[in-house]
């Protein structure tokens, strides 16, 4: 297997998994595709850089982040913390899930402040290590720990007058 | 007694050392508040673990397929560097000196190596020979039929990278030597006189004409050279015919 059949079997698969999370970072269908596609070529130019046997799903999320980051630093804006707008997430709304609240848990985790917003979706959607986020996002574990926190508890203030 | 409220947050994750878990612990045992939040980030974890992915477009990862495809370092990326590095050598070997001594070395052992030579024109006296080059545009300068031993056989055009020279041949007893005449001028020529691919190649100018001489035996290359630039020279005081 040649070095780009490895990357679509290794990488690509994760290409839904990138798009979850760009689209929850982005909160824009269009942006979150931008999004995933750039972190992919990204990282099939730097696939060579690419250790096998560790985690790509780490990896791939670390060049998803560095290219957010060097979006938002190209447009001078700063992490959006606007509200889904109202033409609707492409979260299909699954009767179980409404049923559950997951519409509400989805509005409020939107809403949340991007750094703790990240944090929060690479471990609990996710399921990175606390390590692997530190990497992830080029910041120290304690800081991990910090974000995640504050990330739930605004979850929790955010749900806290809604239908838990 | 302040809650370590993010000491509660790595519990649940159980990401702590030890002793902190350990404290951790014995605080929750004595905090309804702070086993609330472990509760609650235990709980928040799991329904945010089974919230419905966002789904992308139909077609969006055939899309994104093609796009890392058709980004895919095309082999154009080792082409145009190699096409321009073959550019600039085919710019540096016309009419440098050194790639003109390979080119016409590389034509005498190709002559010489066959059973027959390939001669266009046979004869062992230039004047019999310079007729045919010159009905084919060539006029040739005055030439030796023989040195060192060696007796001309017949000639042909010998197909360089830009140009074409006259290629004669001399030999005798096994010895061989090639004369060329190169139409245009070189730049690296003067005093060239090297071994090139284990034949002794010499580049000179004799009377306007560029020659180059190839042999196995720097004397027998050392014997045209004589001839060319002394009795030839000798020759253009007369007619411009060759003997």
């Amino acid at each position: 297997m040649n070095r780009d059949e490895r990357f679509e079997s290794e990488a690509l698969p994760h290409a839904r998994s990138l798009y979850g999370t760009a689209y929850r970072m982005t909160r824009n269908a269009h942006d979150a595709e931008d999004l995933v596609q750039e972190t992919l070529l990204r990282a099939h130019r730097a696939f060579d850089r690419y250790t096998p046997g560790t985690n790509i799903r780490a990896w791939l999320y670390t060049i998803l982040h560095r290219v957010r980051t060097d979006a938002l630093r190209r447009s001078g804006r700063r992490p959006l913390t606007v509200e889904l707008d109202g033409d609707g997430p492409a979260v299909p709304p699954a009767q179980d899930a409404l049923a559950t609240g997951a519409e509400d848990l989805e509005r409020a985790l939107s809403r949340l402040p991007e750094a703790f917003r990240t944090a929060v979706i690479l471990r609990d959607v996710e399921e990175l290590s606390y390590q692997e986020i530190a990497e992830t996002l080029d910041i120290p574990i304690g800081t991990v720990m910090s974000r995640i926190h504050r990330g739930r508890a605004l979850l929790r203030n955010a749900l806290s007058g809604s239908a838990r | 007694m302040s809650c370590p409220s993010e000491h509660v947050t790595g519990y649940v994750d159980g990401v702590l050392d030890a002793a902190t878990r350990r404290e951790v612990e014995a605080h929750l045992a004595d905090c309804p508040s702070c086993r609330e939040q472990a509760a609650f980030e235990r709980e928040t974890r799991e329904r945010l673990r089974a919230l419905p992915a966002p789904e992308p477009r139909p077609g969006f990862e055939d899309a994104l397929r093609q796009a890392i495809r058709r980004r895919r370092p095309s082999r154009l990326r080792w082409a145009l560097p190699l096409a321009a590095g073959l550019s600039a050598l085919v710019f540096w070997g016309r009419g440098a000196a050194p790639f003109v001594a390979f080119e016409l070395t590389l034509d005498h052992a190709k002559c010489f190596s066959r059973a027959r030579l390939p001669a266009q024109v046979w004869g062992d006296e230039v004047a019999r020979l310079a007729p045919w080059f010159e009905a084919r545009g060539t006029a040739l300068p005055p030439l030796p039929h023989s040195a060192g031993g060696l007796a001309l056989v017949g000639g042909r055009y010998c197909p360089l990278l830009d140009r074409r020279a006259v290629h004669l041949y001399y030999a005798a007893d096994g010895r061989h030597v090639s004369l060329f005449v190169i139409p245009g001028s070189l730049h690296g020529e003067e005093g060239f006189a090297r071994r090139v691919a284990g034949r002794q190649v010499r580049l000179l100018r004799v009377a306007g004409s560029q020659l180059g001489i190839v042999g196995e035996h720097r004397g027998d290359v050392e014997a045209f050279e004589r001839a060319l630039t002394t009795t030839v020279a000798t020759l253009l005081q007369g007619p411009a015919t060759t003997r």
